[in-house]
This record gives structure tokens, C-alpha cells and sequence, in this order.
């Protein structure tokens, strides 16, 4: 028979980890706002991220996507390693232990209580080797300078670097739909970079979601 | 705590609390030592109650995973322990503002909803049987709203299966 008391936890029942009331905290009297761990967390004006995208296109132009790309691809690799450490040390398990679905909740809801926006992951065409990650009020974008293009570079570079550290294999991420030109959501595509070499130029003829996701899977 | 107990805190420099809201408040000062009485004895004899939960449950569902199970019984003591603090705090959307982006999601993501719906049953047959009419009374919001994110339209988003294996 199940007993009960073993399936306390050091007396406590892992549940919502990341969930905002308990999770952001700090000590305000001294300027502090910090995570339930004590690691210091910041608020970033929106204006200070719309200088520091102007900034960036003033000084360095077409390269602008590129920086921003290698920035998320800096950030992410952190965040994955000090993610998956705070569960560990929250759960008691290593993060192998982990059932994909609540690795993924956790990551969603991470996502959320930081004001990233809300984070979805599609599985659909996992089978065909693609994941889909569609993000909703993303504050990066929203304080992008107006373009033609997709304005996610910073995420797209989260995103894979967050990915393949998961998954353990190289991926490549690209988006396919943005906040800032109208979409209803922002839509990114991660898999191998092989698969999607031909979607960049694809999201350039203006070819949507759906279509791009149709000739990837056909 | 409660949310219009809360609010009454807010604004000292604006005015003084009139008598209706002070009455609101002599109100809950009033429940606290019942409420305490309770939550000191669902503190006490949560492992009885759970275990007793746990053997009917196990009866019940003699094919399904034990893992399964424990998942069921984990997020029944979760339950009774967000619903004894929203007890104390006369607040069950307390439970509902903690749990509902995480705990939908899991029963969905490993399909447990109907044991962990019989897991509900079973609990309030084990609380009614030793709360008083009038503590039971005070108790039940707070499971009736964990009880409420077991349904499928209580979910916020969608964690798909485990995507083991992915890519």
C-alpha cells in the first residue's frame, strides 16, 4: 500500500515554484527586489529597452539582429543552467528526474512571473523534428523599432540556445510571426539547421506560419 | 487574506474605516478561533486522513500506476493544504491564484483527472465525518476551488504530452 508520509517531501509538496506571489520578493528598503532565492531581479523600464534598441541600430545598423541574436543566445544558456538549478534545489531531484510536462510548466510559468510574456510550446510536428514556440506580449518586442521583419532576435536566440541545451542536440531558431507586424502572437520554429535553412528567406517573401510550417512537414 | 478585508488596509490617509467595514472586520476577528481550531486539526491529522484517502483510493483504482496514484494523492494533500490556509485567511481564491497555472496542467499532462476527482469525494467523505456542520462550512470554499481546476476548462495553456524524445 502507497504511504502517504513518503510522499512528502523534506515535509513539503513541490508544486508551483514560479508562482509571482511567493516568487518575487525583496528587500525593498535597501533597493533589493530578488527572486525566492535571493537572486536579484530588475525592472526594466520599457523606455530603457527602446534606448538600447535605438542605440543599437544607430551605431550598428543591418548588424543590429545579429547582436541582439548573440545576446539571446548568451542569456539563454545562462538562464537554462541557473532554470534548472533553482528546480533542482526547489524539487530535491536532478533535472533528468523530471517529467518533460512539468520541466515545461515550470518554464512556462517562469517565463510569465518574469513579465516575458506568455510562453507556449506546440508538439505537434515534433514527430516531424520541428517544435514550435509561440510567445504572447512580449515586452522586447514591443519596445523593437518598427521594421518589416520579425523583431524577435533577441528571443529567437533564447529560445535556441534554452532548446538545445535541452534537447542536447544543435538546433536553429527562426521566426515566422511577429507582435510588431500584426500577428496575433510572435511564432517561432526551432529544429535542425539544415531543416530550416530555407525559412529565412520564406519569412522575407512574406510567406505565413502555416504555409512555411505546411513545406517544412510535407 | 480575503481581498475586501485586505483593501480596508489601503488608504489611512484618505479617510477612517466606517461601521459597516469595521463590522466586516470584528466579523472575521470573530471566526479566527474556529478557524484555528480547524486548521489545527487538519495540521494534526492530515497523514490520517490522507492515509485513510489513500487506502479507499487504492481500492477503487487497483489497476491504475502506483506512480499515478501518489501523483492523485499529492495533489490532494496539495489541495487540503492550500484550502487549510485559505481557511485561515478567509480567502479561497487563494487556492485558486496559486494553483491554477500549474495544477490543470498536470492532471492533464498525466491524465489523472478521474482519481484525482474520486480523490475529492473521498476527502470531503473523510472531512465531513469529522468537521462540525458550521467548521466544514468554513473549510469547504477552499476545496471547492482546488476541486474546480480539475476541470479541463480551468486550464490556462497547454503543456503537451511529455515530449521525451523530442527533436
Amino acid at each position: 500500500m502507497i504511504s502517504v508520509a513518503d510522499l512528502l517531501v523534506d515535509d513539503r509538496l513541490p508544486s508551483n515554484y514560479f508562482a509571482s506571489d511567493v516568487y518575487v520578493r525583496g528587500t525593498l528598503e535597501l533597493g533589493l527586489l530578488e527572486n525566492r532565492r535571493g537572486d536579484r531581479l530588475l525592472a526594466l523600464p520599457h523606455v530603457f529597452l527602446k534606448a538600447i534598441y535605438q542605440g543599437l541600430d544607430h551605431e550598428t545598423g543591418q548588424a543590429t539582429r545579429l547582436v541582439l541574436r548573440n545576446c539571446g543566445l548568451w542569456w539563454g544558456k545562462n538562464f537554462y543552467a541557473r532554470f534548472c538549478e533553482e528546480l533542482s534545489d526547489y524539487y530535491k531531484k536532478p533535472v533528468a528526474d523530471f517529467a518533460m510536462a512539468e520541466f515545461l510548466q515550470a518554464m512556462q510559468e517562469c517565463w510569465r512571473t518574469h513579465g516575458w510574456g506568455a510562453i507556449q510550446l506546440e508538439t505537434d510536428h515534433h514527430a516531424q523534428g520541428f517544435l514550435v514556440v509561440t510567445i504572447q506580449n512580449s515586452p522586447f518586442i514591443a519596445a523593437a523599432e518598427a521594421s518589416t521583419e520579425p523583431a524577435g532576435a533577441l528571443e529567437a536566440g533564447i529560445l535556441q540556445a534554452f532548446f538545445s541545451q535541452l534537447t542536447g542536440r544543435e538546433l536553429t531558431c527562426v521566426q515566422t510571426d511577429c507582435e510588431s507586424l500584426g500577428a496575433d502572437r510572435n511564432r517561432f520554429i526551432l529544429g535542425l539547421e539544415s531543416r530550416l535553412k530555407s525559412v529565412p528567406s520564406l519569412v522575407q517573401e512574406g510567406q505565413s506560419h502555416d504555409t512555411i510550417l505546411q513545406m517544412l512537414t510535407r | 487574506m480575503n481581498p475586501t478585508l485586505n483593501a480596508l488596509f489601503d488608504e489611512p490617509e484618505k479617510r477612517y474605516l466606517d461601521t459597516d467595514e469595521l463590522n466586516l472586520l470584528s466579523h472575521y476577528v470573530g471566526s479566527l478561533p474556529e478557524r484555528i481550531t480547524v486548521y489545527r486539526q487538519l495540521r494534526n491529522d492530515e497523514l490520517t486522513i490522507m492515509q485513510a484517502v489513500a487506502d479507499a483510493l487504492q481500492m477503487q483504482f487497483a489497476q491504475a500506476s502506483e506512480d499515478l496514484l501518489k501523483r492523485t494523492l499529492q495533489n490532494g494533500m496539495l489541495a487540503l493544504r492550500y484550502a487549510a490556509m485559505a481557511l485561515l485567511m478567509d480567502d479561497p481564491a487563494f487556492v485558486t491564484k496559486r494553483l491554477q497555472t500549474w495544477l490543470p496542467e498536470m492532471v492533464a499532462a498525466y491524465g489523472t483527472r478521474p482519481m484525482d476527482e474520486a480523490l475529492h469525494q473521498l476527502l470531503e467523505q473523510q472531512l465531513t465525518r469529522r468537521l462540525t456542520g458550521e467548521q466544514w462550512a468554513l473549510l469547504s470554499p477552499g476545496i471547492a476551488a482546488a476541486k474546480a481546476l480539475l476541470d479541463p476548462a480551468a486550464q490556462t495553456d497547454t503543456v503537451e504530452a511529455p515530449l521525451a524524445g523530442v527533436l
